[in-house]
């Protein structure tokens, strides 16, 4: 969970606060937990990574030059083909992702593992935002199709 | 955009983040008032959750497990009244889940990652929620020298778990794959790729229900997985399931 929090927020005492704050959050609501809706796992990390959103935005609107941290200093190990890449062979994900352009799919995997917005993607990849949003929004329906 | 594909890919974008400010209220309250959009939105965050556990591992500190189990005896120590009465009576199990929280400390003392730990208070929830908690069949994966390494537990509801018990060791560049034959005319079906030996759930839904007999087995194999879809390495260890009483 940690590794999780810590792509959102390099800053190791960030990440564990949010760690720290999501497992009391999840311990405080483990009893309204609905099997009917999702898995376990899911539902703990969703917790988290909910968490770690609010924090990395808060944090943003707080000093801007956060940015920085979560756009330069991520190690080709860390980026998000690496991720892709150690998806489970079998997976669907993996294939339907691996079924993207290659930019379109980092935006992808940026977005959801590192949690940045349509804008500071588009800052990121150096596209006009309405660009960036129809390639995302291109993206999620080519991938939707093939999850189905 | 037709308004019902606007929504599924409102649903979608709520489940990878990347909504914020009134977009993200507007999703929020959608998820909260709308089942078919709710369950929408959970369908997709199952799917995307497979990337979080491509997170690198990070070892939290002991700090770190010491602080969340003082606030959450701190938590339970402010509630006890109030569950007592209600929540504890409705739900009896959940004793168990707080003897596994307050063993906080003892899953890193076994050397278990944060990534473990939330796999087990995963395992937690989910053996409260289900009727049946006993894996229907169990497998231990012994290596060569007939010692036992790991564990596979299989359960009714088709999800399976493989739990390592002896460390092993992966050389550089190489990684554990994870293997079930089920069928001798398919050959060996791989389930799950691993970079060291930890706790995972295993990748069976695709599969028919496990069966007695059936084989799991760990080999070594280029960090990518095999390139063939096959075994290609050497077979670290292996066992198959026997039904658990």
């Amino acid at each position: 969970m940690l590794g999780v929090a810590r792509r959102f927020l390099p800053r190791a005492e960030i990440a564990e606060e949010v760690v720290h704050d999501a497992f009391v959050r999840i311990w405080q609501k483990a009893r309204d937990f609905d099997p009917a809706r999702g898995s376990a796992r899911t539902w703990i990390y969703t917790v988290l990574r909910n968490h770690a959103l609010n924090t990395l935005r808060n944090e943003r609107r707080v000093d801007p030059t956060e940015d920085f941290e979560a756009f330069g200093f991520v190690s080709e190990e860390e980026g998000p083909e690496a991720a892709v890449m150690r998806l489970s062979e079998a997976s669907r994900l993996r294939r339907c992702l691996g079924g993207l352009e290659p930019m379109r799919r980092d935006v992808i995997v940026l977005a959801y593992t590192q949690g940045l917005t349509h804008g500071e993607l588009a800052g990121r990849f150096g596209v006009p935002l309405g660009t960036m949003k129809s390639w995302i929004r291109r993206s999620l329906t080519a991938l939707k199709d093939c999850m189905s | 955009m037709t308004a019902q594909s606007e929504r599924e890919t409102m649903a979608l974008e709520h489940a990878l983040g990347l909504l914020d400010g009134e977009s993200l209220a507007q999703a929020e309250q959608l998820e909260a008032e709308d089942s078919s959009f709710a369950a929408l939105v959970t369908i997709w965050r199952e799917r995307f959750s497979e990337l979080d556990l491509t997170a690198p591992p990070a070892e939290a500190g002991s700090e770190l497990w010491a602080r969340i189990a003082t606030s959450v005896e701190r938590i339970e120590a402010g509630q006890s009244p109030a569950l007592t009465r209600s929540a504890r009576a409705s739900r009896p199990n959940a004793s168990f889940v707080a003897s596994l929280w307050h063993s906080l400390p003892v899953w890193r003392a076994a050397g278990l990652s944060g990534a473990a730990a939330a796999l087990s208070l995963a395992l937690a929830l989910a053996l409260i929620s289900r009727p049946s908690p006993n894996p229907t069949y169990v497998a231990v994966l012994m290596t060569e020298a007939s010692a036992p390494a790991a564990i596979v537990n299989a359960y009714r509801d088709g999800h399976a778990e493989l739990i390592p018990i002896e460390p092993i060791a992966v050389p550089e560049g190489k990684a554990l794959q994870v293997w079930t034959l089920w069928d001798r005319e398919r050959g060996p079906v791989s389930i799950g790729l691993l970079d060291r030996a930890r706790s995972v759930p295993l990748d069976i839904a695709r599969l028919p229900q496990t069966g007695a007999d059936q084989l799991f087995e760990i080999t070594l194999e280029p960090k990518q997985g095999s390139p063939t879809g096959r075994p290609t390495g050497p077979i670290l260890m292996k066992g198959t399931t026997h039904p658990a009483l």
